[in-house]
C-alpha cells in the first residue's frame, strides 16, 4: 500500500466517523433532553429557549417520584411481569421451535403456517378480546391477567426453529447413536449449542415486556398493580401536569432497560439483528 | 459373536431405488470396507447398519440378533461420522461419556473406559479441552474415541479420513489399521478412496449403482475383478482398456488391437470383438520389437517408478509402467511386451474373463 491509498483510506474513516458522530448525537438528543429537563426546575423547563444545562440543578423531582409515588411497587410489578413473560415465552418458543424443527408429527405444517400466520396479526387487533377474555376470568388487576396476553410472539419461536434447522442432522444422528433420549438431544445438545440465541432472545423479550404500555394500561385500573410504564402517567396531581417531574419518573423507569442494553450490548444488538430480519 | 449379515435389503429414497437386495455377511473381526464411486449408496447401506436409514425390505442380523427394526442406540454399533459430529459445547470427555451416561453406566466405569480410550488414541491431555480447541487430527482421534469407549460389536466409519490433510490421512490410515489389529474388534467402513480400501480391507465390497459389484479381498478385487467397472475403479493408475478381436481357439487364440497387433493368449471366450484390459505394471517396456508399439507423449517420473503414457498407432491411448531410471522419453517410439497371464478381457456387458 502506498502512502497516498494510506492517506485516501483515512479520509473515507475520517468522513464516515463524523456522519456516525453526526447521526448518534440525532439519535440521543432526545434522550439528553429528557435526562437535562429533569434536572431542571419546573419553571426552567417551560422557557421557550433550548437551554443545554439547568441554571439551577435540582434533584427534586427525583426525590418526588422516589418518594411521592407507587414507584417502589410499580417496580416490582414491572420486575415480575416481565420476567414471567420472558421466561413463559421463552421456554414455549423453544419447545415449539424445536418440535416444529426437529419432530415429525401429523398437523406439523399446519400449524408451522398458523404460527407464521399469527405473526401477521398485530396484538392490538386483539387486544379487545384479551380484554374481554381476562376480565371474564377475572384477571384484571393482577400480574397473571398483565402476564397472560404478552405470551404471543410468534417471531421468538420462528427464531427458534430457524436456528435449529440450522443444526447440522450429523449432530441428532451421533445422539442417536448414544441412546440420548428426544429430551436429552434438545436439553444436553440443541439448547446449549445453541445457548446464545436464548440468551439474545431472553434479553429482547424483557425488554418488550418491560416497554409494553397498551395493554398493562388497560388490564390494570388500581395504582398499585400498574407496571412502570403505566405508573408514570400517573405523576401528575390534582394542579396539572408537570414535565420534570414526570421526565423524572421515565427516566427511571427506563433505567433498568438502559443498563440491559449497557451489560448486554453486544448480545442486544445481536438479538435485535436476529428479531429483524423477521420481523421487518 | 458379532457376526453382520444384510439379507436383501432394499431402500429407496422417494421412489428412487438406492439399495436393491443386496446380500452380505460381516465376520466377527474382519475389516469390510464399502468402495465406490460418490452417489452409489456406500453411506446409505452404512446407515442402515447403523439404523440411521429405515430398511425397506430384507433383514439385518447383528449378533445373531434381528435388529432392522432396533433403534440406533440399541444396535451395539458404533459410528465414526465424516465431519466427526463432536458436541461443540462439551469437552472431549464428556463427547466420550455422553452415550455412556444415557445408557447410565457407573461413573466410574465411564471415567475408566474414556480412560483406557484415551490411552489406546494417546489423547490423555486432551480430555478436558472442546473440540473448537483441537486439530483436525485430534477430533478424528476423539470422534473414534467415542466409539471406543461404547465396546461395540461393530464400528461403522463413514469416510473418516476425507477431512484430514494429505499427509495426516496418511499416517491416521495406518494408526486405523493398527487400531484394529490390536483391538480385533469388526470394523466397517466407507471410502470412495481405493487406496484406502486397497490398504485397510479384510475384504473389500464394491457398490456401484444400487448394487455389489464385487466383493473380495484387496488382492482378488485387484487382480480379478469381476467387472469392467471393478478394473477402471480399482487401481491408480487405472487399468488400460483397449480394443480386441478375439479369433482362434485353444493353443491358437489371439486377440488382435486396433492397432493390428496380435497377442497370444488363453481364455475361456468364444471368438468375438471385446475390450481388453491390462494394467500399466503388466506392460513392461522392452529395448527390441515385442507384442506393439507406440509414441511416449507424457513421461511422469515419480522417483522409483515412471509412467509412461503412450499412443499407438491407431490412436489407442496406453499407459506403462517403467523402472524409476527409465530412459524413454517424450516422442521416443517405444517397444512394449504385454504379461500375457494378466490380461482380461470384457464382454458387451461389462463381465470380465481372466486370461490363464
Ligand atoms: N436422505 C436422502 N434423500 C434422498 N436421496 C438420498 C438421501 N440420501 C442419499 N440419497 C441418494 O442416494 C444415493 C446414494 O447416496 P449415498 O449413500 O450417500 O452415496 P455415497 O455415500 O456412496 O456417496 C445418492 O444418489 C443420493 O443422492
Ligand atoms: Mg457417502
Amino acid at each position: 500500500m502506498t502512502p497516498k491509498t494510506v492517506r485516501r483510506v483515512n479520509w473515507i474513516g475520517g468522513i464516515t466517523t463524523v456522519l456516525t458522530v453526526v447521526i448518534a448525537v440525532l439519535w440521543a438528543f432526545p434522550l439528553y433532553w429528557g435526562i437535562v429537563s429533569s434536572l431542571k426546575p419546573e419553571n426552567e423547563v417551560v422557557r421557550p429557549f433550548i437551554e443545554l444545562w439547568p441554571d439551577t440543578l435540582t434533584f427534586r423531582h427525583y426525590w418526588f417520584a422516589l418518594t411521592e409515588t407507587q414507584i417502589g411497587a410499580w417496580y416490582l410489578n414491572s420486575i415480575v411481569t416481565s420476567l414471567g413473560v420472558t421466561v413463559v415465552t421463552v421456554t414455549t418458543s423453544l419447545f415449539a421451535g424445536y418440535a416444529l424443527s426437529q419432530l415429525r408429527f401429523p398437523g406439523r405444517t399446519i400449524l408451522w403456517w398458523l404460527i407464521l400466520a399469527s405473526f401477521m396479526v398485530p396484538t392490538q387487533v386483539l387486544i379487545i378480546n384479551h380484554f374481554v377474555l381476562m376480565a371474564d376470568m377475572g384477571l384484571l388487576n393482577s400480574w397473571a391477567g398483565i402476564i397472560l396476553p404478552q405470551l404471543i410472539h410468534p417471531v421468538i419461536i420462528i427464531v427458534y426453529k430457524q436456528f435449529f434447522d440450522q443444526v447440522p442432522k450429523d449432530f441428532r444422528e451421533a445422539a442417536a447413536m448414544d441412546n440420548a433420549s428426544e429430551w436429552n438431544v434438545l436439553f444436553r445438545i440443541y439448547i446449549p449449542m445453541n445457548w446464545g440465541v436464548t440468551t439474545a432472545l431472553s434479553i429482547v423479550t424483557f425488554i418488550w415486556a418491560w416497554n409494553a404500555f397498551l395493554w398493562p394500561f388497560l388490564a390494570v385500573t388500581k395504582t398499585e398493580m400498574m407496571t412502570i410504564t403505566v405508573g408514570i402517567t400517573q405523576v401528575f396531581d390534582a394542579f396539572g401536569v408537570y414535565y420534570a417531574r414526570q421526565l423524572s419518573a421515565a427516566v427511571l423507569a427506563g433505567f433498568p432497560v438502559a443498563l440491559a442494553y449497557l451489560l448486554f450490548q453486544r448480545k442486544v444488538t445481536q438479538a435485535i439483528t436476529l428479531s429483524a430480519g423477521i420481523k421487518g | 459373536m458379532s457376526d453382520i449379515a444384510l439379507n436383501s435389503v432394499t431402500k429407496s429414497f422417494g421412489g428412487v431405488k438406492v439399495i436393491d437386495r443386496i446380500s452380505l455377511e460381516v465376520k466377527s473381526g474382519e475389516f469390510v470396507v464399502f468402495l465406490g464411486p460418490s452417489g452409489s449408496g456406500k453411506s446409505t447401506l452404512l446407515r442402515m447398519i447403523a439404523g440411521l436409514e429405515t430398511i425397506d425390505e430384507g433383514t439385518l442380523t447383528i449378533g445373531g440378533k434381528r435388529s432392522e427394526h432396533l433403534a440406533p442406540g440399541q444396535r451395539d454399533v458404533a459410528m465414526v461420522f465424516q465431519n466427526y459430529a463432536l458436541y461443540p459445547h462439551m469437552t472431549v470427555r464428556d463427547n466420550m461419556a455422553f452415550g455412556l451416561r444415557n445408557i447410565r453406566m457407573d461413573k466410574d466405569k465411564i471415567e475408566e473406559r474414556v480412560q483406557t480410550a484415551a490411552r489406546i488414541l494417546e489423547m490423555d491431555a486432551l480430555l478436558d479441552r472442546r473440540p473448537a480447541q483441537l486439530s483436525g487430527g485430534q477430533r478424528q482421534r476423539v470422534a473414534i474415541g467415542r466409539a471406543i469407549v461404547k465396546e461395540p460389536a461393530a464400528f461403522l466409519f463413514d469416510e473418516p479420513l476425507s477431512n484430514l490433510d494429505a499427509a495426516l490421512r496418511v499416517r491416521t490410515r495406518v494408526e486405523l489399521a493398527e487400531l484394529h489389529q490390536n483391538m480385533k474388534s469388526t470394523m466397517i467402513y466407507v471410502t470412495h478412496d481405493q487406496t484406502e480400501a486397497m490398504t485397510l480391507a479384510d475384504r473389500i465390497v464394491i457398490l456401484n449403482n444400487c448394487r455389489i459389484e464385487q466383493i473380495g479381498s484387496p488382492m482378488e478385487v485387484y487382480l480379478k475383478p469381476a467387472s469392467r467397472f471393478v478394473a477402471a475403479f480399482v487401481g491408480s493408475p487405472g487399468m488400460n482398456f483397449l480394443k480386441a478381436d478375439l479369433s482362434g481357439r485353444g493353443a491358437e487364440q489371439v486377440s488382435t488391437l486396433g492397432n493390428g497387433a496380435r497377442i497370444a493368449l488363453q481364455v475361456d471366450l468364444p471368438p468375438g470383438a471385446y475390450e481388453l484390459g491390462i494394467r500399466p505394471e503388466a506392460i513392461q517396456v522392452t529395448p527390441s520389437p515385442a507384442d506393439t508399439s507406440g509414441k511416449a507423449t507424457v513421461v511422469e517420473r515419480l522417483g522409483d517408478r515412471t509412467l509412461v503414457h503412450l499412443h499407438l498407432d491407431d490412436g489407442t491411448e496406453l499407459i506403462a509402467l517403467d523402472g524409476g531410471l527409465s530412459e524413454v522419453r517424450p516422442g521416443d517410439t517405444v517397444h512394449l511386451k504385454f504379461d500375457t497371464s494378466q490380461l482380461h478381457l470384457f464382454d458387451d456387458d461389462g463381465m470380465a474373463h481372466h486370461a490363464r
